[in-house]
């Protein structure tokens, strides 16, 4: 027997303009992402990263064209700054969220997702840390754990909103170790908003750029390095089409 | 008072009763008001819901004339505690939602939440005190109420509490993840395919019901009270959410039955003693969660 063919293509955009109140920020994404892509989202203060990223993760509707998501399983972690310490959650609690989404009603946790949470955690390097209090945790611990809460979806497709700012250096290097290895291993396409250039350069195999309301796509290695940032800044966008494409 | 605790219990059931229900609701649903940082709701719409209440009988006179109270008389809709109770559920209500409605309707337009709730608790307390003004009937039956006086509530009064209590404490426990979630993180929520919108309103309808049904029953003393005193006690000593909800409920319901030991014995009336107490809970649960903070310094939390 022919074994299930494996959708490859998890996300996928044509002509997509996003934005609010009928004006785009970003417009004429045309994007496809594949399983286990790692792909970096970066550009300038206010240039539409996180609408970009908004409108992928289907936070934000289209003004234009499409977006196709071929899978349910999207994990997703927000900016830590958003989670309210004033919540006593524990890491556990934090982490169980992720398969709330499983969840109908009154129904506990099956024991299948309380094991799946003790994995991610362990996934995370966070083993031992189940009854912490989320905010009592690092800033790199924390978007650990947002990243293990993620993964209690069962996610195919992973979006990150800046999960590296506000961390030390050595914290983004583990994150981006970690998501790179859940690419390569587990076959999960990554997108990640972020502001550290070099860092993404080194770990980030392709980055998508937003300036001037376009996205420009290309290898995070020629694309992040200094000349091609300068490039990125003085180019028109029909160049830096040209350029890596 | 120099009657034994077996003939008080036998003459105010209902009120003992009452007060332990709303002393185990009131602060679970305080909790979800204190973690959205929306606390002052907890204050501004029992007072909305006062002011309608205020209102009803302003407007009692002719509300009879013109559309009727069960077939009542004036005096008789006076002394009724039934189709009474109803109308001015009714106003309570009303007034309730309506304010809820207003808020989130300005809210939207941004701003201070704080002033905006701080102006409309000043709005409804004008009206409350304009209202009562314009109903010297009422007077009294609304003084009982800002008094927190619950002693002389009847069995009617006490089924609808129970209804709307145990209503709003069966949907806390079957929807606590997903009022949760909700709340911590909205837009994880909406990717993990929770009907955001219908949880939000879930929570604002139990809020409504509960704040309109206890001004009506157990006062508004009394619901301000539990409703903001036990969380803010248990968010202090709480290692969990789940821990949370408990301590809030196990507090608020020791702060009732101490409130009413000491309401009894030092003849006191029995919603302010029941805040008292809890206000003596609160501090107490403050010094112990600091005692625990100077041993675990990470644990520190900014309310």
């Amino acid at each position: 027997m022919a074994a299930p063919r494996v959708q490859n293509l998890l996300l996928e955009t044509a002509g997509a303009a996003f934005g609010y109140d009928e004006r785009p920020v970003v417009q004429g994404v045309d994007l496809r992402v594949e399983r286990g892509q790692f792909l970096g989202i970066v550009g300038p203060n206010g240039s539409g990263k996180t609408t970009l990223f908004r409108g992928l993760l289907g936070l934000v509707r289209p003004l234009a064209g499409s977006v196709v998501r071929h899978t349910s399983r999207i994990g997703y972690v927000p900016q830590r700054e958003v989670l309210d310490p004033i919540y006593p959650l524990t890491v556990r609690e934090v982490v169980q969220m992720g398969a709330y989404g499983r969840l109908r009603g009154w129904r506990a946790l099956a024991p299948a997702d309380r094991e799946l949470a003790g994995a991610c955690l362990a996934r995370v390097g966070l083993a031992g840390r189940e009854r912490a209090l989320f905010s009592s945790l690092s800033g790199g611990q924390r978007q650990r754990a947002l990243i293990a809460r993620a993964l209690m979806v069962r996610p195919e497709l992973l979006l990150l909103d800046e999960p590296t700012s506000g961390v030390d250096t050595r914290a983004v290097r583990q994150i981006l170790t970690l998501l790179g290895e859940l690419a390569r291993t587990e076959g999960l396409a990554i997108l990640l908003v972020s502001h550290q250039l070099a860092m993404l350069r080194a770990e980030v195999p392709e980055a998508l750029w937003v300036s001037e309301r376009t996205v420009t796509r290309g290898p995070a290695s020629e694309m992040l390095s200094p000349e091609g940032i300068e490039r990125c800044f003085t180019s028109e966008p029909e160049d830096r089409e040209t350029a890596w494409t | 008072m120099d009657l034994s605790w077996t003939a008080i219990l036998e003459v105010f059931w209902t009120a003992l009763v009452g007060a332990v229900l709303a002393g185990i609701v009131c602060p679970l649903l305080g909790c979800f008001l204190l973690v959205r940082r929306t606390t002052f709701y907890g204050i501004a719409l029992p007072q909305f819901a006062t002011a309608g209440v205020a209102f009803g009988f302003a407007v009692m006179p002719w509300w009879i004339a013109h559309v009727g109270i069960g077939g009542l008389d004036l005096l008789r809709a006076m002394e009724d505690t039934h189709a009474t109770m109803n109308y001015h559920l009714a106003w309570a209500g009303l007034f309730t939602f309506g304010g809820l409605a207003g808020l989130l309707f300005l809210g939207r337009s941004g701003g201070s939440e704080i002033a905006r709730v701080a102006a409309a608790f000043a709005v409804a307390n004008a009206a409350t005190i304009l209202a009562m003004g314009a109903s010297p009937a009422g007077e009294i039956y609304l003084e009982s109420i800002l008094m927190g006086e619950i002693i002389t509530i009847g069995r009617h009064e006490l089924e609808t509490l129970a209804v709307v209590l145990l209503g709003t404490l069966l949907s806390i426990v079957v929807f606590h993840r997903d009022l949760l979630v909700v709340s911590y993180d909205r837009e994880s929520a909406v990717v993990l395919g929770k009907r955001v919108v219908a949880f939000e309103v879930l929570l604002l309808v139990l809020t409504g019901a509960t704040i309109s049904v206890g001004v009506m029953t157990v006062g508004l003393v009394l619901l301000f009270g539990l409703l903001v005193l036990p969380p803010l006690a248990a968010r202090g000593l709480a290692r969990s959410m789940l821990g949370f909800y408990f301590w809030a409920g196990g507090i608020g319901f020791l702060d009732v039955v101490l409130g009413i030991f000491v309401s009894f014995r030092l003849d006191l009336p029995l919603g302010p003693a029941v805040v008292a107490v809890s206000a003596v809970s609160l501090a107490t649960a403050f010094w112990v969660a600091r005692i625990a903070r100077r041993k675990r310094p990470s644990q520190g939390i900014e309310l």
